[in-house]
């Protein structure tokens, strides 16, 4: 025991030095545990707020870009109203409201931090559990697909861009609607990856990129993006696209995050189905 | 003393500051990122005790993951160099006594101790970190190009930063 002591005494610094690495590890690599969420949260409220300071500035810069976004969007939602429809037929149908029902709502928010030069990004929301967010809640831009929520504290959320590396879109060929799925992987901010295309689906460059719908962040037909290049593999049976992402990364300032209203539904669906399964 | 505490302080909160709201958001073609915050550790006095080395660099890395949101990727490569800097130091050291109280300087150790002494450290650092936060093994080379463009690009910063200093530390 006093052997003990004493070695320990003796290379107390390995043993500092490991202790304090493999905290940082455990805290790197379990992202899921109570210890890191508490910890998130401490650091969602103190580095937020931080950031908040310096993001009430910055954002001056890009008032004017956000004003021509805006003035477009605005120009869309005008010509869906009804006035700018020509009338070409005396017929009209009614429907009734009942038939539909609200599926997503959208709600705004502005983006505190930003990052496209890492390998993981990540961006900061002012909107939080006050405001009714949630994880897995997809973010958006226009029509256009920014990423996801991953964490929430009461004001802020934390948003992995798709600029990531757990990030994986899928999506579809608008002309045919073949699956497909949108990675990126690292470099620059405006390509990503197309894997795994069939083989007998014929592309060309500036085919459409849109959201399937088959995963419960986005609705369908949200922009991805257009084929900037594509090789034909020879030997394999899968050929390889990039595609030119549609949103721009490096200038979001604000976006809007779809809270789904009948997720609890779906995922209820879902879970009633793999309980009954056993 | 206290002198000396509260300067390292000023310098601690600084570079955080410094990382997190100016050179976090440095675009350079989607490769280059500057660690500059590390040039804390850099500059610590020579008779810091090797525990509150370690310590203060954990401290560092864990601030600056808080607004990275990267928990212990930024404290696990800190923590390797705070191990390996008394280290790094014996082995370039060539003999001559160090002035307690003082930094790791370009003007009191010359351009030539320093330049081993960043270089080594900030590759150590760089090559944890981007390793860490990739964790695979298929962007090897991708990953090795972006380590040696970022440490060159911190090594810029350290060595204008040791320059613009000489005037001061008479």
């Amino acid at each position: 025991m006093r052997y003990l002591l004493f070695f320990l005494r003796k290379h107390y610094i390995y043993f500092l030095f490991l202790v304090l690495e493999i905290i940082s590890l455990l805290l790197l690599f379990n992202n899921n545990n109570y210890q890191s969420s508490a910890f998130i949260s401490l650091s969602n409220g103190f580095a937020g707020t931080v950031m908040k300071a310096s993001n009430n500035i910055s954002e001056y810069f890009s008032l004017r870009r956000v004003n021509r976004i805006l003035a477009e969007d605005n120009a869309k939602l005008h010509s869906t109203r009804s006035e700018a429809f020509y009338k070409t037929d005396t017929n009209s149908f009614y429907r009734h409201d009942t038939l539909f029902m609200l599926e997503y709502k959208y709600i705004s928010a502005r983006v505190i931090s930003n990052s496209t030069n890492k390998r993981n990004n990540f961006l900061m929301l002012n909107k939080g559990h006050k405001q009714g967010i949630e994880d897995h809640m997809g973010v958006i831009m226009g029509e256009r697909i920014v990423g996801q929520v991953v964490s929430v504290s009461d004001h802020f959320c934390w948003v992995m861009s798709l600029l990531n590396k757990d990030s994986r879109i899928s999506g579809k060929f608008k002309k045919n609607n073949q699956l497909v799925n949108i990675e990126w992987n690292g470099g620059s901010y405006k390509i990503g990856d197309v894997k795994e295309i069939p083989k007998h689906v014929v592309i060309r460059k500036g085919d459409t990129l849109i959201t399937s719908g088959n995963s419960d962040i986005f609705p369908e037909g949200l922009l991805i993006g257009t084929i900037d290049n594509f090789t034909i593999a020879q030997e394999e049976n899968f050929n390889y696209a990039t595609v030119r992402f549609s949103t721009d990364f490096n200038s979001l300032s604000f976006v809007e995050i779809l809270i789904d209203m009948m997720r609890k539904e779906k995922e209820d669906l879902k879970n009633s189905f793999k309980t009954s399964d056993r | 003393m206290t002198i000396i505490y509260l300067k390292n302080l000023g310098r601690f909160v600084f570079l955080v500051l410094f990382q997190a709201l100016i050179l976090n958001n440095i675009q350079l073609g989607g490769y280059i990122n500057p660690y500059f915050y590390i040039y804390f550790i850099l500059l610590l006095p020579f008779e810091t005790p090797h525990w509150l080395l370690l310590l203060s660099a954990f401290l560092l890395g864990i601030t600056l993951d808080a607004f990275t949101h990267t928990f212990g990727l930024n404290a696990a490569a800190c923590v390797m160099i705070a191990f390996a800097r008394p280290f790094v130091i014996n082995a370039i050291s060539t003999g001559t006594e160090f002035m307690t109280g003082h930094s790791p300087s370009l003007r009191n150790q010359g351009i030539k101790w320093f330049a081993y002494y960043s270089i080594i450290l900030v590759l150590i650092h760089h090559f944890t970190l981007f390793y860490l936060e990739i964790f695979r093994l298929t962007e090897f080379f991708q990953t090795l190009v972006r380590v040696l463009l970022s440490s060159a690009f911190t090594l810029l910063l350290v060595f204008i930063a040791e320059y613009l200093s000489f005037p001061r530390e008479k």
